[in-house]
C-alpha cells in the first residue's frame, strides 16, 4: 500500500530566493536488524535513495541507509532563479519508485 | 576526527567483521571502527580538516527511534566553490551507514535535516566533501536515554 | 472474573437491525442526536476476548500480584526478617544486580550509585545513595530495605525486591555488600547524566502539523472511513453529514457514565458500540479503525477546554472509584499509579522523566515517535500495568473507565490537542 508523499514548500519566492523544502515519505523502513516472533530476521526493506530536481536539474539528493527512521524525512533548501517544477523522486528497495511534483512562481 | 590511511581503516575494518553487535560495548567498538573504515572509503583516505560544519542534535534523545539531525556546512555554494557530498555516519548502531547528503550549487546552502536511528549513546561524524576536493570534518555526541522500567 | 457477555459479532447487530432495535434515521446530525440515548450495543464486548497481549510485549506470570480488577499480591510483612550474621554477599555481583534492566529496571531507575552502570542517566526517585556506606546503617537495616522496605517505611514507593520474589536472599547480600562500598559522590561523566541537573523535556514539536506528526494522517484516513459504506449500506456520514459542526466539542465531553452499561465510556468503546449498533461495522478497540476514528472525533474538538460531567452523583461514584483504583499497588512493583504520577512526579526514571496527572490527558490518542504507532489512552493504562509488571485489563475493562474519568477530571480545563506526539 503506498501512501502519499508530504510536502511543504513555498508556492511563491523571488528570484534568486534560497527556499526551504520539507519532504517526508511514508514508509517502514524496515533495516534488515528486527527479528520477526520465531526469531528470524524480517528482510531489510528501505527508501534508498531520493532525489530532488528543479526543471531537470539537479537540485538535492540523498543516499539513504537503513538508520534513517521510519517515514523518511528529509528538509533541504533550493535557490530558484525562475518559475518552475520541483521533482522528487523515492526509490523502494523493491525497485519501485515514487514521485511527486510541486510548481513554483518565482517573481 | 581521527585521520587513517585507507589501507590502516580496512585493516580494523577487516578485524570488526568478526564481532557482532550482542553486547552493547562490543557492538560499539566494531561499528566504531566500521564508521572510520566508511570515512576513509569516502575521503579515499584524505585527511579531513576539522572544521566548517555544524551538526544539531538534541544532548538527550528521548527514544533512538527517530532522532532529529541538522548538518550544515559554511560554504559559497557557487558553480565554482560548493559542497558537493556530506556523509554521516554513526559509531554505535548495528552498520555505520546513516545518510549521504549530495548537494549542487543550485541546493542554495549546504544544509540538510534528517530523522535517524540511534541504538544507543553515541558519537556521529559528518565528513563533507567540496567540489575542489577538500574535506572537512566533525563529530557530536548524543545520548539516547535508558528507560526506567526496563525490560 | 468470568466474563459472561456475548462476543460483540455481526449477528448480534443484524439481529437487533432486524428486530427494529435501531433504525437508522436518515438525515441530519439534529436528527441523529435528538434523542438523548444515543444507538449504542449494549451487549457483548468492546474488545477482542479474551485480550491477548500485543505481541512483542513481555510476558510473564504476574498472576499472584494485584491487578486494577483483581487483589492477589502477598501483604506486607509485619516485622522485620534477622539475619544470622553479619552480611557477606559479593560486592562485584552486587554492583551488577543493581543495574541489571531485567530486573523492573534497576535500582538505578531511583537511585544514584557512586558509579554503579557507569554513572549513566540514573534517576532521582529515591534518595542518591553514592555515599550510603558512610551513613553507618547496620546490615539488618539495610538488608531489610532492599528485602522489602514497608517494613520500615509502609508508605514508601520501593517495589519488595525481597517480598514479591524479583530478588532472592543471595542477591540482596550482594547487593547490600554493594552498598557498603559506596563512599564517595557519584562520579558523573557529564551534567545530564546527574539528574538533579538534567533539563525536564520540553515537547516543541507541532503535532497538528502532518509532516511533523505522522498521527495526523489518520484525520486523512478517518474522513474517509466516515464516509465509508458497511455491508448494510451505512456510514458515519449517513447521519453525521457535518460532522466539523456536530463533533467540535464533544470529545472534550468524554469519558462519561453511561447507565445501559453501567460503566464509563470513552470514546473509543463509544465508537465501537454505537458503530455497531448504527452501521453495523465492527470497529472493535485498539484496532485501526478505532483508533484513527478516536483521533478524529478529538482533532474535531481541539481547542476545546475538556468539561466532563463530574458533578452527576453516578459520576462522582466513578471518579472516587477511579481515585482509589489509582492508588491501588499492583504487580510485581507494586507500583500505584499515584507512586510515579504523584508522589514522585516531576522526577526521573533513570532517563525518563515522569509526569504529573495534569497534562496528560489533552494529547491522547498520540503518535508515540518511540513506536511509530498511535496509541489511545486505554492502551497506555495497559502498557503502564505490563511495564510494572502486572497483567493488563481488557481496554473495554470497567476499571480503565472509572480511572480514565478520574484522569481526565484532573485535566479538566486543559485544551484538547490530539493527535499529540511523544516519545
Amino acid at each position: 500500500m503506498a501512501e502519499k508523499p508530504r510536502l511543504k514548500l513555498p508556492k511563491e519566492a523571488k528570484k534568486g530566493e534560497i527556499i526551504e523544502i520539507k519532504t517526508l515519505m511514508p514508509h517502514v523502513m524496515e533495516s534488515g536488524q528486527r527479528k520477526d516472533k520465531d526469531g528470524k530476521t524480517i528482510p531489510r526493506r528501505i527508501i534508498n535513495k531520493f532525489t530532488a530536481e528543479f526543471n531537470g536539474k539537479p537540485v538535492f539528493s540523498a543516499t539513504i541507509e537503513p538508520a534513517v527512521a521510519a517515514n523518511p524525512y528529509l528538509q533541504f533548501t533550493a535557490k530558484v532563479e525562475e518559475s518552475g517544477t520541483f521533482k522528487f523522486s523515492w526509490t523502494d528497495d523493491d525497485g519501485s519508485i515514487i514521485t511527486a511534483e510541486e510548481k513554483i512562481t518565482v517573481a | 576526527m581521527r585521520n587513517m590511511t585507507r589501507r590502516a581503516a580496512l585493516a580494523v575494518g577487516a578485524g570488526a567483521v568478526t564481532l557482532t553487535v550482542v553486547g552493547w560495548n562490543q557492538g560499539a567498538h566494531a561499528a566504531a571502527k566500521e564508521a572510520a573504515d566508511d570515512v576513509a572509503k569516502f575521503t579515499g583516505g584524505k585527511a579531513a580538516t576539522q572544521g566548517k560544519i555544524t551538526i544539531e542534535l538534541p544532548e538527550i534523545a528521548e527514544n533512538g527511534n527517530t532522532v532529529p539531525l541538522t548538518v550544515s556546512v559554511d560554504a559559497p555554494m557557487t558553480a565554482e566553490n560548493y559542497v558537493s557530498d556530506v556523509l554521516v555516519v554513526s559509531e554505535g548502531n548495528p552498520n555505520p551507514g546513516v545518510v549521504t547528503f549530495h548537494f549542487t550549487p543550485l541546493s542554495g546552502k549546504a544544509e540538510a535535516q534528517t530523522r535517524i536511528r540511534l541504538a544507543a549513546t553515541q558519537n556521529i561524524v559528518v565528513v563533507a566533501k567540496t567540489s575542489k576536493g577538500e574535506f572537512y570534518a566533525a563529530q557530536k555526541q548524543v545520548k539516547v536515554t535508558i528507560g526506567g522500567c526496563g525490560g | 472474573m468470568m466474563r459472561k457477555r456475548i462476543l460483540v459479532g455481526s449477528v448480534a447487530a443484524a439481529m437487533l437491525i432486524a428486530a427494529g432495535a435501531f433504525i437508522v434515521p436518515p438525515g441530519s446530525d439534529a436528527n441523529a442526536q435528538a434523542g438523548k440515548r444515543l444507538p449504542q450495543l449494549d451487549t457483548g464486548d468492546a474488545s477482542a476476548q479474551p485480550w491477548k497481549r500485543y505481541a512483542g510485549w513481555p510476558v510473564r506470570d504476574a498472576s499472584k500480584f494485584n491487578t486494577l480488577a483483581n487483589l492477589a499480591s502477598p501483604p506486607p510483612p509485619t516485622a522485620a526478617r534477622k539475619l544470622t550474621g553479619p552480611i557477606t554477599g559479593d560486592s562485584t555481583k552486587g554492583a551488577v544486580l543493581v543495574a541489571d534492566r531485567n530486573r523492573g529496571g534497576s535500582c538505578l531507575a531511583c537511585h544514584t550509585m557512586g558509579p554503579a552502570g557507569g554513572t549513566a542517566l540514573p534517576g532521582n526517585v529515591g534518595p542518591d545513595l553514592s555515599e550510603i556506606g558512610n551513613a553507618g546503617r547496620e546490615d539488618k537495616w539495610l538488608f531489610n530495605y532492599v528485602f522489602d522496605a514497608r517494613v520500615y517505611n509502609p508508605e514508601t514507593v520501593m517495589p519488595p525486591w525481597g517480598g514479591h520474589g524479583i530478588f532472592n536472599e543471595a542477591e540482596i547480600n550482594d547487593i547490600v555488600a554493594f552498598l557498603k562500598t559506596l563512599k564517595s559522590p557519584a562520579p558523573y561523566k557529564t551534567e545530564l547524566d546527574n539528574p538533579d541537573k538534567r533539563p525536564a523535556p520540553v515537547e516543541k514539536r507541532d503535532n497538528l502539523d502532518p509532516i511533523e506528526n505522522p498521527g495526523m494522517w489518520a484525520v486523512d484516513k478517518a474522513q474517509e472511513l466516515w464516509k465509508q459504506k458497511s455491508a448494510i449500506g451505512f456510514s458515519c456520514n449517513t447521519c453525521h453529514s457535518d460532522p466539523k459542526e456536530s463533533f467540535k466539542t464533544w470529545a472534550a465531553s468524554m469519558p462519561k457514565w453511561e447507565p445501559r452499561l453501567n460503566k464509563v465510556l470513552g470514546v473509543e468503546e463509544f465508537v465501537t458500540r454505537h458503530t455497531k449498533a448504527t452501521t453495523g461495522d465492527t470497529w472493535l478497540m485498539e484496532t485501526d479503525e478505532n483508533r484513527v476514528m478516536s483521533v478524529y472525533l478529538h482533532y474535531l474538538a481541539n481547542g476545546t477546554p475538556i468539561k466532563i460531567d463530574t458533578t452527576s452523583a453516578e459520576s462522582k461514584a466513578a471518579i472516587e472509584r477511579g481515585k482509589a483504583l489509582s492508588a491501588r499497588k499492583v504487580g510485581e512493583l507494586n507500583f500505584a499509579c499515584t507512586d510515579c504520577h504523584g508522589k514522585s512526579a516531576n522526577k526521573w526514571i533513570r532517563g525518563q522523566w515522569l509526569g504529573e496527572p495534569k497534562g496528560q490527558a489533552d494529547h491522547f490518542p498520540t503518535w508515540r515517535t518511540s513506536l511509530q504507532a498511535i496509541w489511545d489512552i486505554r492502551q497506555r493504562f495497559q502498557w503502564c500495568q505490563v511495564n510494572i509488571r502486572a497483567d493488563e485489563l481488557a481496554p473495554d475493562a470497567k476499571e480503565y473507565g472509572d480511572l480514565e474519568l478520574y484522569l481526565v477530571s484532573q485535566n479538566e480545563g486543559q485544551k484538547l490537542s490530539v493527535p499529540g506526539i511523544r516519545h
